[in-house]
């Protein structure tokens, strides 16, 4: 595979080293920027959150009258 | 097209094995360590808003009951994990919100108020603001200033509910942030102002949640200067 890739680049041997950093440099960038923050959040690793997950919840409170119901998410349900 | 030997198809999956291996440990790298650059980078941008907001007479804390989700609207110090330790409270907990810095749960309570001040954090990514706070013991101070008060809270057992200083709860175990914590009927009617963090348990896993309840014990405005629970903090 990367016997291949060295093969297809252009030029002399500095050329192709060059080649090949660049062509490194943007697979990591492409991993850091793109991918993994991605992937990160959807990987059971650093959920800090109660009641849904991740998403913000509602929860009823005297400074907020209007968020009485608790929206969503896999909590257990009030029966009172 | 020549044809392709067993020998090349032995070397060419044994590459892609090896670099698969290489992505796994650049992601771990990434999520213990990359992440923190982006929260750090966050943070600086919302302490330097906030005290200027400040500055200008605003406070995002006490103004709205519902701040704009991801601004700053208060900053955490808890002296037991370290003297420099202090984060800008972000408001919300989506996934893009604690991002940047601990979450304010919407619909909670704001610093002080009669309720429950829910606070999501990050255990070990993202600067892993919660890494440390199951070294939180009855008695440590939480303080959490805005821009008009310092609001001293102690970590104990919520007084008149059944609610212990630290929990390890299911993540579906909403009560912990209801205003009367571990009430079950979510309308209780609150007496009590009450802090409560919230972050992943164990670390480096999202199977529960571990959870810090305090109860707020001091207030004094700004101009009274810092409160005595940061004696030994860093003035930052």
């Amino acid at each position: 595979m990367y016997g291949w890739v060295w093969r297809r680049l252009p030029g002399s041997r500095p050329v192709k080293l060059v080649a090949s950093l660049v062509l490194l440099v943007a697979v990591l960038a492409l991993l850091f920027l793109v991918v993994f923050p991605w992937l990160g959040p959807r990987l059971p690793f650093d959920h800090n959150t109660v009641g849904g997950a991740i998403r913000p919840l509602r929860v009823a409170s005297p400074v907020d009258p209007h968020a009485r119901e608790l929206r969503f998410g896999t909590f257990r349900r009030v029966s009172s | 097209m020549p044809s392709i030997s067993p020998r090349a198809t032995v070397r060419t999956v044994g590459e892609i094995l090896l670099t698969l291996g290489v992505i796994v440990l650049l992601f771990v790298a990434y999520e213990l360590w990359w992440t923190g650059r982006v929260t750090r980078h966050d943070q600086s941008a919302l302490v330097h808003t906030l005290e200027r907001q400040w500055a200008h007479g605003e406070n995002p804390a006490a103004v709205a009951a519902h701040p704009q989700l991801g601004t700053a609207i208060a900053i955490l110090r808890i002296p037991r994990l370290g003297r420099n330790y202090r984060f800008a409270i972000v408001q919300g907990t989506s996934t893009a919100d604690l991002i940047k810095g601990p979450g304010h749960y919407p619909g909670t309570a704001l610093p002080g108020q009669v309720g429950n001040f829910a606070v999501a954090g990050h255990r070990t990514t993202y600067l892993h603001p919660f890494f440390d706070i199951n070294e939180l013991k009855s008695g440590d101070a939480i303080v959490i200033e805005t821009g008009t008060t310092w609001f001293t809270y102690r970590v104990e057992n919520v007084p008149g509910t059944s609610a212990r200083y630290q929990e390890i709860v299911s993540p579906t175990d909403l009560s912990v942030a209801y205003p009367v914590p571990d009430q079950p009927n979510p309308s209780a009617v609150p007496r009590l102002a009450v802090l409560t963090l919230t972050s992943c348990n164990p670390r480096y896993s999202a199977a529960q949640r571990i959870v810090i309840h305090a109860v707020l014990v001091a207030r004094q405005p700004v101009s009274a200067g810092r409160p005595p629970a940061l004696a030994g903090s860093a003035v930052t």
